[in-house]
């Protein structure tokens, strides 16, 4: 993504809800503005903007992070919305 | 400001006319390209399943056709409202898709890359220009939609 911003925070995106099979990640990419990122992860997920900033920020330093959980149906709904949005989503099935 | 909210569901938009202009060209050719398999589009319709070809293949034939009835619903308002000055919020919403797609389509043709080394090709400086004026648009869209006690301190590259 461009803008990127100066900040130490770190955060994980290897927790797992066993609950939720599907997991659904959002990819690094250099076109995405941060602003715009932060956005659609509000508008769509109803995240507060802390929420939305730091995974906007994991995706930018960690390459991805794990926005949605859900079953496949869900992780696939989600999936749809972010590509409607011009986001690098992908989904895949957690571990364990 | 470009983009000024007026009320929770008003916008004024007072964009220049050579900015407005160029968005309305590249949304006209957009619209003509959308089912094109143009390789520029391919950041339009992402992979979902990357380590599942055949899951893939299902779920590109479900959602290729909504991803572009969506985009060219979006494309058809950019047009529609080319000479508005103020918008409501699924109109600034359908402007703030269009101008990230176009973004995505440039940005792909110019092999942007975050590399503080990079820059565009000679031949593609032009482009680079407009691609640009489009971070600086969108990032106006983006702020003017942000609660007015939040300042993300976030500028356009």
């Amino acid at each position: 993504m461009t803008m990127p911003m100066e900040t130490t925070e770190t955060t994980t995106d290897s927790e797992v809800d066993t609950e939720h099979p599907w997991q659904v990640l959002v990819w690094n990419d250099p076109i995405n503005l941060m602003s715009y990122v932060t956005l659609v992860f509000q508008k769509l997920f109803g995240y507060s903007l802390e929420k939305a900033t730091k995974l906007m920020l994991d995706v930018h330093e960690k390459g991805r992070a794990v926005v949605s959980s859900g079953t496949r149906a869900e992780a696939e709904a989600d999936v749809h919305k972010l590509h409607a949005h011009g986001l690098w989503a992908t989904m895949e099935k957690t571990e364990g | 400001m470009l983009i000024t909210r007026i009320d929770t569901d008003r916008f004024i938009f007072d964009v220049p006319a050579v900015l407005r202009d160029t968005v309305i060209d590249l949304a006209r050719q957009l619209d003509e390209e959308l089912e094109s398999d143009n390789p520029g589009l391919h950041r339009l319709f992402p992979t979902a399943y990357a380590d599942d070809p055949e899951r893939d293949a299902g779920y590109q034939v479900l959602a290729r056709g909504e991803l572009i009835d969506g985009r060219r619903t979006s494309l058809t308002t950019v047009i529609e409202t080319a000479e508005a000055d103020e918008f409501d919020g699924d109109t600034l919403d359908a402007w703030m898709r269009v101008v990230n797609d176009l973004r995505l389509v440039l940005g792909t043709n110019l092999n942007v890359s975050e590399s503080v080394d990079w820059s565009p090709p000679p031949e593609l400086e032009s482009m680079y220009v407009v691609y640009q004026w489009l971070s600086i648009l969108l990032g106006h869209i983006v702020e003017a939609q942000l609660p007015d006690e939040i300042d993300l301190d976030i500028d356009p590259d």
